[in-house]
């Protein structure tokens, strides 16, 4: 009797852990041949990001010494009260505020595209930037993260840029797992995810700001884009951008910025970099 | 000049009636409100239902072009007798009811104590004296037959009865949007009915021609936030229906009653430096509030409001 | 033994298998971008960065800060939904379950300030119609697109887009996209008000995760705190005589019709169509280091030493 109740309870069990798979969740992603690819959503076109945040941040030249809301250690504010644009024009340092860890910030218009199927190009009008995103091996991800970009990445004895070295990757989601097999473990809900993920590792210091606060040559850059539709048709994108700057930075610095994609690049007007 | 406007008012009111009784009558709706305490939406003015053991008193009858659904609606719905009607002030869209309700109770003969013979308790139709005497004036206002006028009026400032075991209190609102209004507040169900002194999609009406002022149209607003208590963080508690629109409460009222503040307090300023009703009007005293309050449909447009609170102001 | 062994079998089934991300927990929000605005509060005439139309801009040029005093019924109003997701508070997020099925119903939000709650419907019911009440957070439902939460908003009380006037009408709605990222949190919020903006307002915030955090009580009573002359007063400038509309300009060096708004002012063009500030400054002299180390608390002087 207790061997008959046991069969019982297991096949129900069984029974059961089948037939509560539901309909087919979303599939578990096979490696994508290619960044292309891979993408869930399409982030290519030309993009504008109104200024609704930060304005007397961004949309002017801020004064110098206001650094409000950036997490600064206290041996970064003699850099920033001693910033002097003329110095910096005179040593060729006019892109020195159009880093990746601040140049989508800059009021400006991007132009995105395919450059190859692992490469996703970001052309900035403002101070005529190129970001190349490159869609790599795990290895080399890893090494991005670490910030040992020389040794790691496929190219050697990189020098430092404004952009730096940028990895990317569709952000893996997390593969559904049916439970009721192994005592304590349910069931877990899988997730999809459409998220650009893009670490970038290899910068010359720069600025935050265009008055000159700084970050440093240690720094890693993290940046999630996330692509969103609004009712009225409209098609924008938000890039959470997350400045780890161990030197100057107490903690990581965290910003947001919302892009709407525009009907063409009519309006893409390249400018060149500017210390003032 | 003053008759050509109230004659003009009186010809706007009715111009909209009419419309509204000539296209096809909107479906009604019904919402609970609070405790007792409901609201009929869709026959012309917002219909407020207390209903009990007692049986059904209703503030205000909508338009008369609804009556018909109306009275089906409370009769399907509500258990009892319509004993009671309050008419929040006089305008068709609110007392258009009056005569079809009365009709129905069949208004029978009583005794000299003022019961019925049957022992049915008769229906009772109250308001304001003010209401009463342009109603039955037909100089104002719509005509009802003598059974749909509010013939139990009262003139004082307030009056009380108890009806399904809650006090239900009638204020009167001197000189608001009109000489005659009556907000009803239920305590037990934490209902305050406004009528048209609250109009939350749109200005007050504030009808001079009928005795309106915007002085008493504050005083009024201001009650209405004293009797009012909200819920948790400000929000909910005390629920006040308006004439037309949706539920609100305290917090609705605030932003209503100082809408009406600055719009007054810019018209007074303006009148201080001399101007002309047509130079009030250009100088646009409301245009920040007109894309809040003012749609197509709207039956007070800015220009309108304007010159209702520039007459309250410079009347003598 | 075995019997037991299959009793706990049963005890746990499988269940299928939908896209969804937890957004459960409790979050501290990042002031890393506007943080003078979004704690001390914003300065009277700075519509910075707002596609606000002339109805908004007199609102906001009428505003008299005195009337959240004297007004008592405004000392203890809470956020609108939209606004709390910006301004001063941490949150926690709580999943709503049926309790029968244990089915994500809801995702509920308190914030500690002011104890502002939202439910976010995920259960497919439908907003209510025209008559139904407003309240401060709306009527909100959700539904996910992969990892992204995307949450529709109704039936707002009338509320404010910034701190110093500038209204959001109770015609308003608002849209927000949230995305988890590990211990981070961004919300994008999009706020269409067709009374008092030319476009739509978009604005991101962040959030950390921060397990530790206790939230307590925060019961606002109102008082008397500045009396008031009489029942019929509000606060308020009349067209054309508010003394204060300049500060902003004059305090931060910035073009006055910059401070203005409007949907023209936010675009990269503008830059070059932007007037010079009638007051120019070189040197920051307020709300410089807000947010950092000892300043936390956004004192006006700056604590480091001034730049040269």
């Amino acid at each position: 009797m207790r061997r008959a109740c046991a069969i019982v309870a297991f096949v129900t069990g069984l029974w059961q852990g089948l037939a509560a798979q539901g309909p087919p969740g979303p599939p578990v992603p096979t490696p994508p041949k290619s960044g292309r690819e891979g993408a869930l959503v399409d982030f290519t076109g030309t993009w504008v990001s109104p200024v609704m945040e930060d304005y007397r941040w961004r949309m002017v030249t801020p004064l110098k010494g206001d650094a409000a809301s950036i997490p600064y250690r206290q041996d970064a504010v003699a850099i920033i009260n001693a910033w002097n644009p003329a110095k910096d024009e005179a040593a060729g340092l006019q892109c020195k505020a159009y880093g990746a860890p601040a140049l989508l910030r800059i009021p400006g218009r991007l132009r995105i595209s395919w450059q190859d199927d692992n490469t996703l190009k970001i052309e900035a009008d403002q101070g005529t930037q190129t970001r190349l995103l490159w869609f790599t091996s795990g290895a080399t991800r890893a090494g991005a993260a670490r910030g040992v970009s020389a040794v790691a990445l496929a190219k050697a004895d990189v020098k430092p840029t404004w952009q730096g070295q940028s990895i990317a990757r569709w952000e893996a989601g997390q593969a559904p797992t049916a439970g009721g097999f192994a005592l304590g473990t349910s069931a877990r809900w899988g997730s999809r995810s459409q998220s650009l993920e893009v670490v970038t590792t290899n910068l010359r210091d720069g600025y935050l700001r265009k008055n000159g606060v700084p970050y440093s040559d240690k720094t890693t850059l993290t940046e999630y884009f996330d692509r969103f539709s609004e009712p009225d048709g409209q098609e924008w994108f938000t890039v959470t951008t997350i400045v780890n700057d161990p030197v100057h930075l107490a903690t990581p610095f965290v910003t947001t910025t919302d892009f709407r994609r525009e009907p063409n690049d009519a309006k893409f007007s390249p400018v060149p970099c500017s210390a003032r | 000049m003053m008759r050509m406007v109230s004659a003009l008012g009186l010809v706007a009111i009715l111009c909209a009636v009419t419309a509204a009784q000539q296209s096809e009558a909107p479906p009604l709706r019904v919402y609970p409100v609070q405790g007792a305490v409901s609201v009929i939406a869709g026959a012309g003015g917002n219909v407020v239902v207390q209903n009990g053991k007692d049986g059904t008193l209703l503030v205000d009858t909508g338009l008369a072009a609804s009556a018909g659904p109306l009275a089906a609606e409370v009769r399907a719905r509500y258990r009892g007798a319509v004993l009671w009607i309050v008419n929040t002030h006089l305008h068709p869209d609110h007392v258009g009811g009056n005569d079809a309700f009365a009709q129905a109770d069949g208004r029978k003969p009583l005794d000299f104590l003022g019961a019925r013979f049957d022992g049915t308790q008769p229906l009772k139709i109250i308001a304001h004296s003010n209401v009463l005497a342009r109603l039955a004036s037909a100089a104002n206002g719509p005509r009802l037959s003598d059974a749909g006028l509010p013939r139990d009026e009262y003139a004082t400032p307030f009056k009380d009865l108890r009806f399904n075991d809650e006090p239900v209190v009638l204020h009167h609102e001197p000189r608001a949007h009109t000489d005659g209004d009556t907000i009803v507040y239920f305590p037990k169900s934490d209902v305050v009915v406004a009528g048209d002194i609250f109009t939350p999609g749109g200005y007050p009406f504030i009808d001079v021609a009928n005795g309106g002022s915007v002085a008493g149209e504050i005083a009024a607003l201001n009650h209405i936030l004293d009797l009012t208590v909200p819920g948790h963080t400000q929000e909910g508690g005390t629920s006040v229906v308006p004439g037309h629109g949706r539920l609100c409460d305290e917090a609705d009222v605030v932003e209503y009653r100082d809408m009406v503040v600055i719009v007054r307090d810019r018209v007074q300023d303006l009148i201080k430096k001399g101007m002309t009703l047509d130079q009030v009007q250009a100088a646009a005293p409301s245009r920040d509030y007109d894309s809040e309050y003012v749609t197509a449909a709207s039956f007070v447009k800015g220009a309108d409001f304007v010159a209702a609170v520039y007459r309250s102001l410079t009347a003598k | 033994m075995r019997v037991v062994l299959a009793a706990l079998l049963l005890a746990f089934p499988a269940a299928p298998a939908f896209a969804q991300v937890d957004v459960s927990g409790a979050w501290a929000s990042l002031y890393h971008e506007d943080l003078p605005e979004r704690l001390p509060g914003p300065e009277l005439g700075d519509y910075m960065g707002l596609p606000i139309n002339d109805a908004a801009r007199l609102r906001g040029d009428s505003y008299d800060a005195d009337r959240i005093s004297i007004v008592q019924e405004y000392q203890c109003r809470p956020h609108g939904g939209d606004y709390q997701m910006r301004g001063l508070s941490n949150m926690r997020i709580d999943p709503v379950l049926d309790p029968v099925t244990q089915q994500l119903v809801a995702w509920h939000t308190r914030m500690g300030f002011q104890e502002m709650e939202r439910t976010i419907w995920m259960d497919g019911r439908p907003h209510p119609d025209d008559m139904a009440p407003h309240t401060w957070s709306g009527f909100s439902t959700g539904t996910w697109q992969n990892n992204m939460l995307n949450v529709r908003t109704t039936h707002l009380k009338e509320n404010y887009v910034r701190r110093n006037g500038i209204p959001r009408s109770a015609n308003a709605t608002f849209t927000e996209h949230w995305v988890r990222h590990g211990t981070y949190l961004t919300v994008t919020t999009v706020i269409t008000d067709p009374a008092l903006l030319t476009e739509p307002l978009v604005r991101s915030q962040t959030w950390v995760l921060d397990p530790g955090q206790r939230m307590g009580r925060d019961i606002c009573e109102y008082g008397d705190e500045v009396p008031r002359e009489r029942r019929d007063y509000v606060p308020n400038h009349l067209p054309g005589t508010n003394p204060f509309l300049h500060e902003v300009a004059d305090w931060y060096g910035l073009p006055f019709e910059a401070t203005r708004g409007g949907a023209e002012t936010l675009y990269p063009e503008y830059r070059s169509k932007m007037p010079k500030p009638e007051k120019p400054k070189l040197v920051c002299e307020r709300y410089c280091t807000c947010g950092v180390g000892a300043n936390a608390v956004c004192l006006l002087a700056p604590t480091a030493p001034r730049p040269r």
